[in-house]
């Protein structure tokens, strides 16, 4: 028998040890994800994390960032109480105050700015994750200000442009049903590894798979049936392509467009620009690639295609190379098809889980009519008329220059300064001019460093939540342990601020939880009884999805057709832009002789997720340098070596990173993960460098750069 | 309980590093702080008509006989005598290295106080009907927890355990 010693370092949960398991969810990544978590608790104090079995999402699995949660929710640099700065912006000088006097210097300043300047004048913005977003929303407009902006301005909601402009719904793959896989920038293995199960499992059962990538990636190896590697911000040139071999051989659904698609004869024009005679320089993959591709996608339908929140939208060109992509499930056919792409309205904060609730309706009842232009209006007019909240690539420019009305204040909840381009001359200095700024996050981030007051959050495991999952589920976590020191959750501070401030929302004043049994008006569950449950429960009104009932209702769009030729964009020549999904090249005006090499950003490790990851020492263990990745002939040609340093430059800036020499990248391109302090991407990248469709900036494809050797790596 | 073994399959690896990580929350150790990992990751590489990468998740192999055992002058290691996993108790330990000497796979390290430490199959939880951290971690199911029989029933052609018996069978 083991002794008790030895039952509490094998951290066994029984009552010799006293170890109990509660369930939270992990919300470090993707709300696509926020797998369920066992955690072992002792004494009130997470002891120890697993994934938990019971949960229809994850069933027992976790990822590498998940398995870091217990090291994540204790990391040293936990904001403890409510902080003021007393030192220089940046300085990292604050002294501690009261929750109470916190509140009431935010409420006094904020409502002494919408009496001076206008309600506008006040920024309400969001980092990662997204729980906590409908009640940010709400508190923004019923402020007063149209000013909610959100990190979404820079991953996601490209994608989500690109089908509202089709279609006027989101939409997701129906892998399941699949005989193709378009893998357009698909590695699971990194980025879902849930997603990684189902593929190898739909390849065991013989599903065929493209996968499209700029890299050598483990999908590749493991799953591809045929590999295209486009250079980045190429992609739009490559579905054109196909799309033009699918046309020039009839291997198109003539009577489904015919039924349901817009545009289709100008669309088949212009394609005809992209053939076996300029594809390979365009893109980099040779045309046979390209007739392989659609010979497969004559061959095995229905075919879905991978749904991308980042690599595809992260070009100047991004939003146009989605449609272009997205495209070639209408002309053959797999839109609202079985197996195809299925339509997929949000059931809360952008995921679709094939139930109805009054998300939308608590944001938008809020907002009043006459509220000014948000930021980015005029500078991205489509992002305005379709997403209607502020594009925040634009927040850093207005602060700066007080146009077309000025930004006094800031209230965010998890914002860095170097995920926007541009990040230490622009994003940086702006908050140095910024007249009042309210930071709310778990950790003493370097840009809670530039606020005048700190607010500490908690993480997921110290509060209550709501989250819907696929398949129709509904969850409501209790909190496994108490808020770590003085911190609270972030819907917390939104009502409390709501109360303080007076504002005339009595449901916001009533708390979180009363905010979401109003939005869970539709389905059949309140929230006291989804949390009693303590596991994700199947919602009685899920609806799964009905082959062809949405595109035979007829769509939201000007012509109730999946729009191939956007009447939206064509009803406005004064934005500039192209209705149909037209291809520009990536990396334009960038002086080749000075900058040989392609710049690539944001490829996705195990290990990290943005910057938040990088302080925690487990997963730093994989990979402890901010290193970029180079081929080895061009390492060799550079004269550098695995592990040396070596400067990375571009028209930008220069950072100086780790060499990790690899086959995985192509010849001629650099490839780097961000959010590196000592080594920030950011500052490579010019702030101008954004997509004029949906704003993104053009992290995968902004620029080209340099490479010379600095020495070797010392500890 | 029956003998059980910790099996690994290359090829269904993808060298995410999960079970590192998982390891280090069941084990309490980081490797930051001077503390050897008791699982390493890799990826091998070769170039032949096109670059082909193999992913390992590699930790003690739970030799049977294990050599480690012998080799400890101070009877730290001993073979489980419930799910024979080579486990430890290193209080006694005198940090003579013998064990990492003999061992194939060099899994033993040494923690701060030069004791010897390494992955003991997280044999509590094994007894207690639960799965060793890096096994119920795995998102791949790369890493298994089985017993003999059903291992010498059912097995990868690419397990790593024929090797490894194949290893430490020269090492005794």
């Amino acid at each position: 028998m083991a002794t008790k010693e030895e039952l509490l370092k094998a951290k066994i949960p029984c009552p010799e040890t006293g170890i109990e398991i509660r369930h939270t969810l992990c919300d470090i990544c993707s709300p696509g994800s926020h797998c369920g978590i066992d955690a072992y608790v002792k004494d009130g104090v997470v002891i120890k994390i697993e994934g938990n079995k019971n949960h229809p999402l994850n069933r027992g699995l976790l990822c590498t960032k998940g398995a870091s949660n217990r090291q994540y929710i204790y990391r040293e640099d936990r904001v403890r109480t409510p902080l003021k700065r007393t030192g220089p912006r940046g300085s990292g000088s604050f002294e501690p105050i009261s929750w109470e006097e916190a509140y009431q210097t935010i409420s006094e300043k904020l409502l002494g700015y919408k009496q001076s300047f206008g309600a506008q004048s006040v920024f309400f913005f969001s980092g990662y994750s997204k729980w906590y977003r409908p009640i940010l929303q709400r508190l923004c407009y019923s402020f007063g200000s149209p000013n909610y902006g959100t990190e979404s301005s820079t991953c996601f909601t490209s994608g989500l442009m690109a089908w509202e402009t089709a279609t006027a719904l989101p939409a997701r793959p129906d892998m399941r049903n699949s005989r193709l896989f378009l893998g357009w920038a698909h590695n699971p293995y990194y980025t879902g590894y849930l997603s990684a199960r189902n593929t190898e499992r739909l390849k065991k059962q013989g599903v065929k798979f493209i996968i499209v990538d700029t890299m050598y990636t483990q999908t590749v190896e493991k799953i591809a049936d045929l590999f295209l590697q486009p250079r980045p911000g190429t992609d739009g040139a490559l579905a054109l392509a196909i799309a033009n071999e699918l046309i020039t051989n009839g291997w198109v659904d003539y009577e489904y467009i015919e039924k349901y698609v817009h545009g289709f004869e100008e669309y088949a024009e212009y394609c005809k620009g992209f053939h076996a005679g300029n594809i390979e320089a365009l893109t980099g993959v040779p045309c046979e690639k390209v007739k392989q591709a659609a010979q497969m996608i004559h061959e095995y339908g229905p075919m879905s295609i991978r749904e991308s929140s980042a690599p595809l939208g992260h070009h100047a060109n991004g939003m146009q190379n989605y449609r272009a992509i997205m495209a070639l499930s209408a002309i053959t056919g797999n839109y609202d098809r079985k197996g195809g792409q299925t339509p997929a309205p949000f059931t809360y904060t952008h995921q679709s889980s094939g139930y109805h609730t009054w998300e939308h309706k608590f944001v938008r009842e809020a907002r009043k009519s006459s509220m000014a232009a948000a930021v980015g209006a005029q500078r991205f007019p489509l992002w305005n008329e379709l997403e209607k909240e502020a594009q925040t690539m634009d927040l850093a420019r207005q602060i700066r220059q007080g146009t077309p009305y000025p930004i006094k204040a800031l209230l965010a909840f998890g914002m860095n300064f170097r995920m926007f381009p541009g990040s230490d001359q622009h994003m940086k200095k702006a908050l140095e001019e910024l007249e009042f700024f309210v930071d709310v996050d778990l950790f003493m981030t370097d840009t809670a460093k530039y606020a005048d007051i700190v607010l500490p959050a908690c993480s997921s495991f110290e509060r209550e939540e709501f989250k819907s999952y696929p398949g129709g589920y509904a969850y409501y976590t209790k909190p496994v342990i108490p808020p770590l020191y003085e911190s609270r959750p972030d819907t917390d501070i939104m009502c409390d601020l709501a109360r303080y401030m007076n504002l005339n929302d009595p449901l916001l004043k009533a708390g979180y939880r009363a905010c979401l049994n109003y939005i869970l008006s539709p389905i059949s569950y309140s929230v006291e009884q989804l949390q009693e449950a303590d596991t994700p429960l199947k919602v009685p009104e899920f609806h799964p999805h009905e082959e062809y009932a949405t595109i035979s209702r007829g769509l939201n769009t000007p012509t109730g057709k999946f729009e191939l030729k956007s009447e939206l964009i064509a009803s406005h020549p004064e934005w500039g832009l192209d209705p149909l999904p037209t291809y520009r090249a990536p990396y334009e005006g960038e002086d080749e002789t000075l900058y040989p090499m392609f710049l690539t950003e944001g490829g996705r490790l195990p290990n990290a997720l943005h910057s938040r990851l990088h302080d925690v020492s487990w997963l730093r263990t994989l990979r402890p340098k901010a290193s970029a990745e180079i081929h080895p002939e061009d390492a060799a040609a550079h004269g550098i070596a695995e592990g040396d340093l070596f400067e990375l430059s571009t028209a930008n800036g220069s950072i100086t990173v780790t060499a990790l020499i690899s086959r995985r990248i192509p010849r001629g391109m650099v490839s780097l993960y961000h959010g590196y302090r000592e080594a920030n991407y950011g500052n490579l990248i010019h702030q101008d460098r954004l997509d004029p469709y949906s704003g993104f900036p053009a992290f995968r494809s902004s620029t080209r750069c340099r490479i010379s050797r600095k020495g070797e790596a010392h500890e | 309980m029956s003998k059980m073994i910790l099996d690994f399959d290359p090829v269904l690896c993808c060298g995410c590093g999960a079970c590192a990580i998982a390891c280090m929350d069941q084990n309490d150790y980081d490797p930051k702080t001077g503390n050897a990992p008791f699982r390493t990751i890799f990826e091998d590489r070769e170039l032949k008509d096109k670059p082909v990468f193999s992913h390992y998740s590699v930790a003690c192999m739970h030799c049977s006989p294990a050599p480690c055992v012998t080799a400890c002058p101070v009877g730290c290691l001993k073979k489980d005598p419930e799910t024979d996993l080579t486990v430890f108790d290193n209080t006694d330990c005198i940090g003579c290295h013998s064990c990492a000497m003999a061992c194939p796979f060099g899994a033993p390290s040494f923690n701060a106080q030069g004791k010897m430490e390494k992955c003991n199959g997280c044999y509590l939880r094994v007894r207690y009907g639960m799965e060793p951290a890096c096994v119920r971690v795995c998102p791949t199911g790369a890493l298994r927890m089985v017993t003999e029989e059903e291992y010498e029933k059912n097995h990868s052609d690419h397990s790593l355990i024929p090797n490894a018996r194949e290893i430490s069978s020269h090492q005794i």
